[in-house]
C-alpha cells in the first residue's frame, strides 16, 4: 500500500464515521427541515402562481416574472395540491 | 394663488398629474402645461398611461408606441403601447425559461399559463404601471407630466400599488423563512453556503419597482396632482368623493382647475336664451365649486371656440391657463 493509498483509506474511513454520525444525529433533522422547506415551496408557488390551479390570487404581471424559476416544481406542485390523502401521507 | 404661481413657487415638483372624470380635459391640460413649461426652457416629457390615449390627436402627430417623440424645442410626448409592452414581456419570460433549462420549447402547460395570465384585465394596468417606472427612472427630463386615466382607474392604480406592496412583503417573508431552512440543512450536512435565492432577488426587484412608482405618486415634495373639473352637476360631488379617496392614499392634491367655462362676456351680446340659461347654470355650479374647494381653485379656463388640437391652439390655451 503506497502512502497515497494509505491516506485515501484513512480519509474514506473518516468520511464513513462522519457520515454515520451525520446519519445518527442530524439526518432526521435535516430531512424534517427539507420537508418543511418543500411545503413552503409549494405554498409559495400557490401564492404566486395560483391561477395555474384556477385560484387567482393577484394580478399576474409580476407572477410571470417569477415563473421561470418555478418551472421544474410546477408538476410536483400540482400533484401535491390536487392529490387526495393516501397511504403515502402516513408513511412519510 | 393661481395656476402659474404653483409652478413658480414649487420648482421642485417635477411630476405633474392631471386627474378627473372622462372627457373633462385632462389631456388638453397636460399638453398645455407641457407646452408652457417647455416654452420656459424646461425639458418636458408628457406621457399617457391611458390605453385610449389621445396625445396623438392633440399634437396631430402619430406617437402611439413610438417612445418619446419630440414635438418642439424642450417638449417630448410619449404614448405607452401596453399591448406590445406585454408581448415583449411575454417573449422575455419564454426566452428566460428556454435559457435557464436548455429546453427546445416552452412546455405546453407553462405556455398556457403565460397566455392566460396575459389575458387577464389587470395585466394591462400592471404593464402600464411598470412601463412608467422605466420612463421616470431614466430621469432625462426636468418635468414629467402624467396624462392620467379617468379617476376610477387612477384609484385602482394606486390601490394596486398598495396591495402589491403588502403582498410582496408577505411573500418575501415566506421566502426568507424558506431560506433559513435551506441554510439549516446546509449546516447540518456541512455543505458550503447554499446558492443565492434568485427568487428572493426577483421579489426584491419587484418591490423596488412598485415602491418607486407608488412613491412618486404620493411624494409631497416632488409631485403635484391637479383635479380637472367642469361646471356641471354630478362632476363636483364625484370629484369631492375622489379627492377624499386620493387623500387616503396620501396623494398630494395641489389644486383644482375648472375647464369649459362659457365666457361671461357673451352676456353683453345678443345671445340666444339657450346659451343664457347655460351660463346661469354654470354660474350656479361655479359657486358650488368655490364652496367645495375654496381657495384651491387655481384657474378658470374658458370653453374654446374650437377643438384644442395642434400647437397653435395649445399655445392659446396655455397662455390663458398660465395668465
Amino acid at each position: 500500500m503506497t502512502e497515497q493509498e494509505k491516506a485515501e483509506a484513512e480519509k474514506s474511513w473518516l468520511e464513513t464515521i462522519r457520515e454515520t454520525l451525520y446519519g445518527m444525529a442530524a439526518h432526521d433533522m435535516s430531512r424534517a427541515a427539507l420537508r418543511t422547506r418543500a411545503s413552503m415551496e409549494h405554498l409559495f408557488i400557490l401564492i404566486t402562481m395560483g391561477d395555474l390551479l384556477g385560484v387567482p390570487i393577484l394580478p399576474p404581471y409580476y407572477s410571470l416574472r417569477l415563473l421561470p424559476y418555478v418551472v421544474p416544481q410546477i408538476a410536483t406542485w400540482k400533484r401535491r395540491m390536487l392529490r387526495e390523502k393516501d397511504v403515502a401521507d402516513a408513511m412519510f | 394663488m393661481n395656476f402659474k404661481d404653483v409652478f413658480l413657487q414649487h420648482p421642485e415638483r417635477r411630476y405633474i398629474m392631471f386627474g378627473g372624470g372622462g372627457g373633462v380635459g385632462k389631456t388638453t391640460f397636460s399638453a398645455a402645461a407641457a407646452y408652457w413649461l417647455a416654452s420656459q426652457g424646461k425639458k418636458v416629457l408628457v406621457f399617457s398611461v391611458d390605453p385610449q390615449a389621445s396625445l396623438t390627436d392633440i399634437f396631430k402627430r402619430d406617437i402611439f408606441g413610438k417612445g418619446p417623440v419630440q414635438i418642439m424645442d424642450n417638449l417630448w410626448a410619449q404614448e405607452i403601447d401596453a399591448d406590445s409592452h406585454i408581448r415583449k414581456y411575454q417573449q422575455e419570460i419564454r426566452q428566460k425559461i428556454l435559457d435557464m433549462y436548455g429546453m427546445p420549447a416552452v412546455p405546453e402547460e407553462i405556455e398556457h399559463y403565460i397566455q392566460a395570465a396575459s389575458a387577464e384585465p389587470a395585466m394591462e394596468e400592471s404593464a402600464m404601471f411598470d412601463a412608467v417606472v422605466d420612463v421616470v427612472m431614466k430621469g432625462d427630463y426636468d418635468y414629467y407630466i402624467y396624462d392620467l386615466v379617468p379617476l376610477g382607474h387612477a384609484l385602482y392604480y394606486l390601490s394596486m400599488a398598495k396591495v402589491y406592496d403588502e403582498w410582496i412583503n408577505k411573500v418575501t417573508k415566506l421566502r426568507e423563512e424558506m431560506r433559513e431552512y435551506e441554510e439549516m440543512v446546509s449546516r447540518l450536512r456541512r455543505e458550503k453556503e447554499s446558492e443565492q435565492d434568485q427568487i428572493l432577488q426577483e421579489l426584491l426587484y419587484i418591490k423596488n419597482r412598485i415602491n418607486t412608482s407608488a412613491g412618486i405618486l404620493t411624494d409631497k415634495t416632488k409631485t403635484a396632482f391637479f383635479f380637472v373639473v367642469i361646471p356641471e352637476a354630478g362632476i363636483i360631488s364625484d370629484t369631492q368623493k375622489a379627492a377624499g379617496m386620493f387623500a387616503q392614499f396620501n396623494v398630494p392634491v395641489a389644486g383644482y382647475v375648472v375647464n369649459r367655462v362659457i365666457p361671461h362676456e357673451l352676456l353683453n351680446q345678443n345671445i340666444p336664451e339657450y346659451l343664457r340659461r347655460r351660463i346661469e347654470m354654470q354660474d350656479r355650479h361655479l359657486k358650488d365649486i368655490r364652496t367645495a374647494f375654496d381657495d384651491q381653485v387655481l384657474a378658470l379656463v374658458p370653453e374654446m371656440e374650437r377643438d384644442v388640437t395642434g400647437l397653435a391652439m395649445i399655445e392659446k390655451l396655455a397662455t390663458i391657463m398660465f395668465a
